[in-house]
């Protein structure tokens, strides 16, 4: 520590932050003095007669906050000095002060306060929301999406403009493959086509909640586990939400049933948007069925490893070569939003218009998704 | 209850189970600071020496068979109005059979021994980790939610019992106001329990590629929310977390502290041999709550109680490292 206050690095602080630190070490002072006994009491400022000049004693009255440094040499002068000696008790107040001022509190917190901003040295912030999502680490992220989105699987968007600009929307899409591509870029899609800039929040399967690596990442880039309560949660929050009502069996399913909406699961999706009126979109994404084409799943090894394990064109064979998603050519296309403004909470909860509805909305999504095949010329061009 | 003896006087009395637990203490020492005449009977096998002459203290064992009799009692003769029931061990204890006797067996005397005196208010301290940690667990647990401890974890077992028995206790009297608190861990300047500890190392071991959302409520914030439930005549069981949650590796970035990931099967069975040779640390239930979410939303003791968290997750974090670190440890 050099003598001065002034000389103390001050981690970058900002000069308002630094003011309100200084401010409350004087608080802090004040109250060590109210403790130990009133500032009178122990003549600080003016050096002892008998003590040999020491420069950090000098008064600065402008820089009351910072600790002034003992001279290293002075301390075993002062524990052996005897206990009768005139000033004594003085002196020792008055070390005892300086040991209180070593107490520093400013440098534990600018120490943490380094840690907590991480700048420059980190990849995630210190907040994320409920769900934990990372503003800094999506940010990071970001790059290597656009990279995916752009040049691996050169995303085409259609429909965009039909999804209105509404507090709550739902997405409803076809969802293929163990590793929630189509969730990511469906989110990355609307976020860079649609006028407000939202981007989605993706349900992901429950199991991946198991598995390790995967989770903490795909949450810190805003994927969310799929159930009920969280989909309400999001909704409530006024958050856009991409559901994929397949669930496993849409993930798992084999090559040969590629855009061939499997039975959705969870019709969870439809009481929910009636209830808390929001637009149900159906979205149809071509391309994402064929980067994982799966030969099939076997029984024993989901038994044996307590998770799917599906055999693709590509894994196990290629080893971690094989998780590469292949880089087939994508197009994306919004459908026309659904309302449900005159449904009355009653109608919301009649399993058989849950269940017409549902209908609609996966029919919607298949319409898409056969209209749109036929045109491309390619998987991969 | 209706042939109470002082319909008219209000009795103020309180009566505190477990006055040796961090939330029995503190919960005495702060309603005496607020107002010195405050009758608080104390009930524990001894009386803390900071509370020496401010409390009518009693001993009572509540392991022992006929504690209901003596605490009926006692609650009849001091008059008390309302019942803390805080008996109960921080941490998990090794002695599985003490461990049930105390806290199903004991606060079973306690409920039966309050409604046998007429007490109106009863307020026990559970623990939000009842829920137990589960990868189907949604984002944020309710109070409506099942309660479903691991099986390993004993101690939330227990509690989830009582919590079961509490259920039924307060249907049978409804005229009594049955409250039941359910915090996430505790952080703060001075709570100390085995959860603290774990972090409190240098090096803190964490489970290889899990990396969990965590919330926190602040010691204070709990007392705050324990005097709440004494006042408010709320009934049933409240979550308790401060705002915000974090991932682990973050709240571990902001202590300063580097993290130790080890493989989950290697963490589980070192944490059986531990529980074998009763060390007295968690057992390898603990490590679930570092893998898979267990956050509560506390909206309702927000609407119901009042509740009003001072600290966020973060802040009831941090004063928690900065405590430990201003007292040098590293």
């Amino acid at each position: 520590m050099s003598g001065d206050g002034r000389g103390r690095p001050s981690g970058g602080l900002p000069p308002e932050a630094l003011a309100e630190l200084r401010a409350s070490v004087r608080a802090l002072r004040d109250e060590l003095e109210r403790r130990f006994g009133p500032r009178e009491s122990l003549p600080p400022d003016e050096p002892e007669p008998k003590s040999e000049p020491e420069p950090g004693l000098a008064p600065e009255p402008a820089l009351a906050s910072e600790p002034e440094p003992w001279p290293e040499a002075e301390l075993p002068d002062l524990v052996d000095a005897p206990a009768d000696e005139p000033g004594w008790l003085e002196r020792t107040a008055r070390e005892l002060r300086q040991r209180l001022d070593e107490f520093d509190v400013v440098k534990v917190y600018e120490a943490l306060r380094e840690r907590v901003a991480l700048p420059g040295r980190g990849d995630i912030s210190a907040e994320v929301d409920d769900f934990g999502l990372d503003q800094r680490y999506l940010e990071r992220a970001r790059s290597w999406l656009d990279w995916l989105y752009d040049t691996w699987w050169r995303v085409e968007v259609a429909g965009i403009e039909g999804v209105p600009d509404a507090p709550r929307v739902l997405f409803v899409a076809n969802s293929a493959g163990i590793v929630p591509w189509d969730a990511l870029m469906i989110a990355h899609a609307v976020e860079r086509q649609h006028p407000t800039r939202r981007r989605p929040r993706p349900l992901v399967a429950d199991w991946i909640a198991t598995l390790p690596f995967s989770q903490s990442r795909l949450a810190r880039i805003g994927a969310v586990r799929a159930c009920a309560e969280n989909a309400e949660r999001l909704l409530l929050a006024n958050q856009w939400v991409i559901a994929f009502p397949e669930g496993q069996k849409g993930a798992l399913k084999p090559f040969r049933d590629r855009y061939r909406l499997q039975r959705f699961a969870r019709g969870g999706f439809v009481p929910l948007a009636a209830r808390l009126g929001a637009a149900l979109v159906p979205v149809a994404v071509i391309g994402s069925e064929e980067v994982h084409p799966i030969l099939f799943e076997p029984r024993v090894l989901r038994r044996l490893l307590g998770v799917p394990v599906p055999i693709t064109a590509t894994f196990p064979w290629l080893g971690p070569l094989g998780v590469v998603p292949l880089p087939s050519r994508w197009r994306i296309r919004f459908g026309e939003p659904v309302w449900f403004d005159g449904v009355s909470p009653e109608q919301a909860a009649d399993p058989l218009y849950v269940n017409r509805t549902r209908e609609r909305v996966r029919g919607a999504i298949q319409a898409l998704l056969d209209e749109e095949l036929p045109r491309r010329r390619s998987v991969f061009a | 209850m209706g042939a109470r003896r002082e319909p008219e006087v209000r009795r103020r009395g309180l009566a505190i189970t477990g006055l040796g637990s961090f939330t029995g203490a503190r919960i005495a020492e702060r309603l005496l600071e607020s107002d010195a005449t405050r009758r608080i009977v104390a009930l524990d096998l001894r009386l803390p020496r900071r509370l020496e002459g401010r409390v009518r203290f009693h001993r009572i064992d509540l392991t022992e068979p006929t504690a209901d009799t003596l605490l009926a009692e006692v609650l009849e003769k001091e008059a008390c109005e309302a019942l803390l029931h805080a008996a109960f061990f921080t941490d998990p204890n090794p002695d599985v059979e003490l461990s049930h006797e105390l806290e199903v067996v004991g606060s079973l005397h306690v409920m039966n021994a309050a409604a046998a005196a007429g007490v109106r208010k009863l307020v026990v301290t559970s623990t939000a980790q009842v829920y137990g940690p589960h990868p189907d667990n949604p984002g944020f647990l309710s109070e409506q939610h099942p309660l479903r401890p691991q099986r390993e974890a004993h101690a939330l077992r227990d509690r989830a019992e009582l919590e079961a028995l509490l259920r039924i206790f307060a249907q049978r009297h409804r005229d009594m106001t049955v409250t039941v608190l359910r915090p996430a861990w505790l952080m703060g300047p001075s709570y100390d329990s085995a959860v603290t500890r774990r972090f409190e190392a240098s090096r803190v071991v964490t489970l290889l590629g899990y990396d969990p959302l965590l919330q926190f409520l602040h010691e204070e914030d709990w007392l705050d929310a324990v005097e709440l439930a004494l006042e408010r005549d709320a009934a049933g069981p409240f979550n308790l977390a401060g705002d915000g949650v974090l991932p682990l590796s973050t709240l571990l970035r902001l202590a300063g502290k580097s993290s130790l990931p080890l493989p989950h099967p290697i963490l589980y069975r070192a944490a059986y041999l531990d529980s074998l040779a009763r060390t007295g640390d968690p057992p390898a239930a603990f490590w679930d709550h570092l893998r898979y979410g267990w956050l509560v939303d506390s909206a309702r003791a927000r609407d119901e109680l009042g509740f009003e968290p001072v600290y966020t997750s973060q802040e009831a974090w941090m004063s928690f490292v900065v405590a430990r670190k201003l007292r040098g440890y590293r």
